[in-house]
């Protein structure tokens, strides 16, 4: 992989998706850093260097300000000390977890081994019976708090195809829509409004605030929206023009290939 | 003659909180309720853990880290476990998910009490607190209480709002791994200490291996970097994290933990142990003792394993 990308060419699919991530961050916002999640640390990091001194950056469990660091290499794992050296505080983990006011201001990106069209996320596993699982997922982890706490989150993947973008989950980690019913969010009393987009490498998609289901907002650059539509476990309604994603500008990307992601991760 | 000097005890002296890997082994029963600290690749006592495993304890409830790693399926992969209670267990990019873990809870061997690593600090608070459960508001609307029927939903009496009680997690070992201790029990950590001070006072008894043991006088320079005062044994055991990192002292051995994960997935894939065995065998039935192991792993590999 060669430390010096031509930045010339294009965006790539996993570029597009970090440059979607940033431009819907704010100044201010609070956001993790995960380890092996090269994507969305992309996207937080890129806003973070582009539009955001007054975000608050958590990274391998410290509180970190990036701003002035020529470049970040991203670090395998989350307890790397490497990645504690700009520390100004430590979240101790369980501290961390009682202090859910700081999500007031949390921007949280969700994965899952299937995501419905009514933005439910399902890490869990995929099979009928729990108790005997045809694949066992990784668990919960952190995400049926996290989206229910944070004031904005959305959903992520890196593989779009109908085995994850699928029309039902078969078990509910993360609650986005329910079951798509009128009031589902509100009767349960979950303080958000519910996740935001599907973000994939193919597309990107909103949620039709009548229908709550996932709708085509945007295809990334050379993808077409039959593709999509091959490519996508549930149907989903097509506007009679898809726009195209609106993903890195020339500035944006030469800082994710020189300051964020030299080792290539989203290549 | 007054009756005071009938009494003839020993001399009042404060005692010694150190201990042997083997004695803190003893400690634990077949069907206890077991929790082991530190977060995915870092910070695990695993010197306890493979005496755990060459001891032949089984049907424990294994308490893992809010986001435990391998050593949790090295315990399953040895056939130590009957439950599993822990919002993930796994090596990030060396494993998305534990091999052992992924092929016990596929086919029911294990019983997962699936939570979020909110309801298991919560389950920790309660159990803490004395309290039979701490409520929380994530979670309604999920499956989670159907997976886990050890989750109820209620209506608080307060403001008659939905909400989850998780049940108190009590645990009656907790076996951590910390870079310091002295011989009173104090443990000082470096780094961010992970969830290993909500477990312990979760804990009926608490163990700690340690890098180093450091002197009392040590400890008093500096109270406010105790993290967790007063502990029931202190486990001298230099390198003892390993093939997981220590904070301040070595970094995660990748190549070791790729040698668990390859036996383990084999395990998985195949339905064979051949490979899974020869990796216990090798670095946990046979070495007799945590310097054993030691060798087994080999010196120069060790000393490859410094943060800088």
């Amino acid at each position: 992989m060669s430390l010096q990308p031509t930045l010339s060419e294009p965006a790539t699919a996993k570029e597009t998706m970090a440059g979607v991530i940033a431009h819907d961050l704010r100044d201010g916002e609070w956001v993790e850093v995960g380890a092996n999640l090269p994507v969305p640390r992309a996207g937080a990091l890129l806003a973070h260097l582009t539009r955001g001194p007054n975000m608050t950056v958590m990274m391998a469990m410290t509180k970190a300000y990036l701003r002035d660091e020529p470049v970040l290499d991203e670090y395998e794992y989350i307890t790397d000390v490497g990645a504690m050296r700009w520390a100004e505080a430590y979240y101790q983990h369980d501290v961390l977890l009682s202090q859910q006011r700081r999500r007031a201001k949390g921007v949280f990106f969700c994965g899952g081994v299937q995501i419905d069209r009514h933005g439910n996320s399902n890490l869990i596993g995929v099979g009928k019976d729990y108790r005997k699982l045809d694949f066992r997922g990784p668990g919960p982890i952190g995400t049926t708090n996290a989206t229910a706490q944070s004031r904005r989150w959305h959903l992520i993947t890196t593989t779009h195809d109908p085995r994850v973008l699928v029309e039902r989950v078969d078990f509910v980690s993360a609650v986005g829509y329910g079951d798509g019913s009128d009031g589902f969010r509100s009767a349960l009393g979950l303080p958000n409004d519910g996740p935001t987009y599907i973000i994939t490498p193919l597309c990107v998609f909103d949620f039709d605030p009548r229908t709550r289901s996932a709708r085509l907002a945007s295809v990334h650059v050379g993808v077409t929206v039959d593709e999509v539509i091959a490519a996508t476990g549930f149907e989903f309604p097509v506007g009679p023009e898809v726009p195209a994603t609106v993903g890195p500008t020339d500035e944006e990307l030469e800082i994710l290939r020189t300051r964020i992601d030299r080792r290539g991760s989203l290549r | 003659m007054s009756g005071d000097d009938a009494v003839v005890s020993a001399p009042l002296e404060r005692h010694s909180h150190v201990a042997e890997v083997v004695s803190v082994v003893d400690a634990i029963q077949d069907g206890m309720t077991v929790a082991i600290g530190g977060f995915i690749n870092s910070g695990h006592p695993m010197a306890i853990i493979r005496e755990l495993v060459r001891a032949g304890r089984r049907d424990l409830t294994v308490v893992g880290a809010a986001s435990a790693g391998l050593e949790v399926d090295m315990l399953i992969a040895a056939g130590c476990v009957a439950t599993v209670m822990t919002p993930y267990v796994g090596g990030e990019g060396i494993a998305a998910v534990g091999p052992a873990f992924r092929r016990a809870a596929q086919c029911g061997e294990i019983e997962v009490v699936e939570l979020d690593e909110a309801h298991y600090y919560a389950g920790l608070r309660a159990s803490a607190q004395r309290l039979p459960f701490n409520p929380w508001r994530a979670g309604v609307g999920t499956s989670l209480p159907e997976v886990n029927p050890r989750l109820k939903l209620f209506r608080d009496p307060v403001n008659d709002e939905l909400l989850l009680a998780v049940p108190a997690i009590e645990i009656d070992v907790s076996l951590l791994h910390a870079a310091f201790g002295d011989i009173y029990g104090n443990v000082r950590h470096n780094g961010t200490r992970y969830g290993d001070i909500a477990i312990s006072a979760a804990s009926e008894r608490s163990f700690v291996s340690v890098e180093r043991v450091i002197t009392p006088e040590t400890t008093r320079a500096n109270p406010l970097a105790t993290s967790i005062d007063g502990v029931e044994g202190i486990v001298r055991a230099t390198f003892g994290a390993h093939p997981f990192a220590a904070e301040g002292f070595y970094r995660p051995d990748e190549e070791h933990l790729r040698e668990y994960v390859m036996a383990a997935s084999d395990w998985l894939k195949s339905g064979s142990r051949t490979a899974l065995d020869d990796y216990l065998g090798r670095y946990v039935l046979t070495p007799k003792d945590h310097a054993e192991y030691l060798d087994v792993v080999g010196f120069r590999r060790i000393l490859g394993l410094y943060e800088f």
